[in-house]
């Protein structure tokens, strides 16, 4: 971790703390709230799917584990709100070795279905099960302060994110990991166990996906199976994460700023075009994969690493 | 409930049979290209669409139509397959991963666009074969045979037995069970890989599209209905050996089974979590299919 990463990470902090300060009016702090929480949803998405080459389709899921998780443990058994959510982590961490044990020593296709039907198996079963509620969701007991789930929500995906920049950037596991996506029976001859390392990594990107689940159902109040458990949140996930830029940390965090606040705007003042906004997000997925498959930040990126190798090139 | 049982194995044979077709395409394609194509269940919900537009207007029988049908989207196949291709032939370094990406996000704005022009009301196909149906009566069982459910079975038997004369009997089936089995070695043998991989893309959607609007005359249709039979084409072509052509039929017979099983003796809300367990069981115990046969 050089200089310029503390530097870069001391901006972001500063700018986090000083946000609600600056920003009173309680709509937008939800807005920003609300496109913190994709940047952790996406980034979390991307772990798996960027740096092992493994598509959750099910990201979802997780997110949804973690929510029912708290709603449940806050309303029926009366837990505090941080044990709840961490206990909502630690079951989509569950569900994740879980689905993860079988699919993935397979390859990329029987994980994307597997994790699709899983995603649709959890909806059902919140249908039916008396204790979600069943298609009438849970509401949860309320507590109106914009400015403690922006410090919860904000301070959540930012430990996330240091700690995948350390894991994937930094400490060799990260190598491992690439290694894997890059040339699977390679890393097996050098000793590496494929199938456990991708299972870490499923669960490392579970866990804070159901522990943002936990602070979303707090913060919204109220979780029902269509919009907790439904296609969207991994449709976006998907969207953020491929037009950002798969593999890296950034992309994914660009991705994901540029996509919710583009929702924010479209719902606000299009609302009666809901479904144009499927075809959106379907079709900027479709046409950066053809167009654009290292993403906006890879494109932009690789751009400039180019222009830097020309320039160092001239001056010779 | 004993008495119910035969009307149970009719039910799930019956059914099943409709799974062939949902399923069987999907499975070709995939041998082919290997890449699972997420839009399975669009191209199912257009052909539904389709067929319940045309009988509206033309007011034909609805199984007069499926050449139409099957033509159009052949046509609409050929026309999206080279983007696959180009997707697949990326320099990117995990170019099957980004095509599963493509049909996630061409699924997505399928969905999209037909709930913008269908809306979100559900449909059926009326048909002169869905009033008539076939009585057998021994002792106290008796079973009842719908019409139209017996002509979807027809069909998946000719869809079948065409399908395997096709791949098995001329030079184009050749070329597809070459591709299928190694693409470079076929490339260097004179198969036109991308051409060979539109018409088979081409075949797969034709299918599909045809099974939609069988599926109207069935049961219902909406713009909503896609990823219900996606989920249904993914445990079918698992369960059978993924690109495991042969396989297909005794997986859909064996989805029908659970389906009417489920209809008679239990909820019906809990066959997505039947078909999910089954799945993931599968994928645990064997996951190259019951046959062992998968790629």
């Amino acid at each position: 971790m050089g200089r310029k990463f503390y530097a870069s990470i001391s901006v972001v902090v500063l700018l986090f703390l000083v946000v609600p300060l600056v920003v009173h009016d309680t709509f937008y702090l939800r807005v920003i709230t609300e496109a913190i929480m994709w940047i952790g949803l996406a980034v979390t998405w991307d772990v798996l799917a960027g740096y092992t080459g493994y598509l959750n389709f099910g990201h979802g899921a997780f997110f949804g584990i973690g929510a029912y998780t708290t709603a449940i443990l806050m309303v029926h058994k009366g837990w505090p709100f941080f044990a709840a959510s961490i206990a909502g982590g630690a079951m989509a961490g569950l569900g994740a070795l879980i689905a993860g044990i079988p699919t993935l020593r397979l390859r990329g296709a029987y994980f994307a279905i597997a994790t699709w039907a899983l995603a649709r198996a959890i909806q059902q079963l919140a249908l039916i099960l008396d204790i979600t509620g069943g298609p009438d969701g849970m509401r949860l007991p309320p507590f109106l302060q914009p400015g403690f789930f922006f410090y919860v929500m904000g301070g959540t995906v930012l430990i996330i994110f240091i700690v995948f920049w350390y894991l994937f950037e930094v400490h060799p596991f990260g190598l491992k990991v690439k290694a894997i996506r890059e040339n699977e029976d390679g890393a097996m001859a050098m000793g590496l166990n494929p199938a456990r390392i991708k299972i870490k990594v499923f669960i490392i990107s579970a866990v804070p996906t159901g522990i943002i689940g936990g602070i979303y159902a707090y913060w919204i109040t109220y979780i029902d199976p269509s919009s907790t458990l439904g296609d969207l949140v991994t449709d976006q996930a998907v969207v953020m994460a491929v037009f950002g830029g798969l593999g890296t940390l950034i992309g994914p965090a660009i991705g994901a700023l540029i996509i919710s606040t583009f929702k924010t705007y479209f719902w606000a003042y299009l609302s009666d075009y809901q479904v144009l906004y499927l075809i959106i997000l379907g079709g900027l997925i479709a046409l950066s994969v053809v167009f654009m498959p290292d993403g906006l930040w890879g494109t932009v990126y690789g751009k400039i690493q180019n222009a830097r190798l020309a320039g160092s090139k001239e001056k010779r | 409930m004993l008495q119910l049982l035969p009307q149970a194995i009719v039910d799930g044979i019956l059914i099943g049979g409709i799974y062939i077709t949902v399923a069987i395409g999907f499975s070709l394609a995939y041998g082919v290209m290997h890449v699972i194509d997420f839009a399975v269940g669009e191209w199912i919900m257009l052909g539904a669409f389709m067929g319940f537009y045309l009988n509206r207007w033309l007011g034909l029988e609805p199984i007069l139509l499926f050449p139409v049908i099957f033509l159009s989207f052949f046509v609409v196949g050929l026309w999206i397959q080279p983007l696959i291709h180009r997707v697949l032939s990326g320099r990117r370094g995990n170019p099957v991963l980004m095509g599963l990406v493509f049909t996630f996000g061409l699924a997505l704005m399928i969905r999209g666009i037909a709930l913008t022009v269908f809306g979100f009301y559900s449909h059926s196909i009326p048909s002169s074969l869905a009033q008539g149906s076939l009585f057998f009566q021994v002792g106290p069982i008796f079973v009842t045979i719908p019409l139209i459910r017996l002509t979807g079975l027809g069909y998946a038997v000719l869809v079948t037995m065409g399908l395997y004369y096709i791949l098995h009997r001329t030079d184009f089936g050749l070329a597809v069970r070459a591709l299928a089995q190694h693409k470079e070695a076929a490339g260097l043998m004179g198969v036109n890989a991308r051409r060979t991989g539109g018409h088979v893309y081409g075949l797969y959607t034709g299918i599909s599209a045809t099974t939609g609007a069988l599926i109207g005359c069935i049961f219902s249709i909406s713009a909503q209905m896609g990823p219900d039979y996606t989920i249904f084409a993914f445990f079918v072509v698992v369960l059978a050996g993924m690109g495991y052509l042969p396989g297909v039929p005794w997986a859909a017979f064996l989805l029908g089974f659970v389906q009417s099983f489920f209809l008679i003796y239990l909820s019906p809300s809990y066959t997505m979590l039947a078909v999910f367990a089954a799945l993931y069981l599968i994928l645990l115990i064997s996951p190259k299919g019951i046959f062992g046969k998968g790629v």
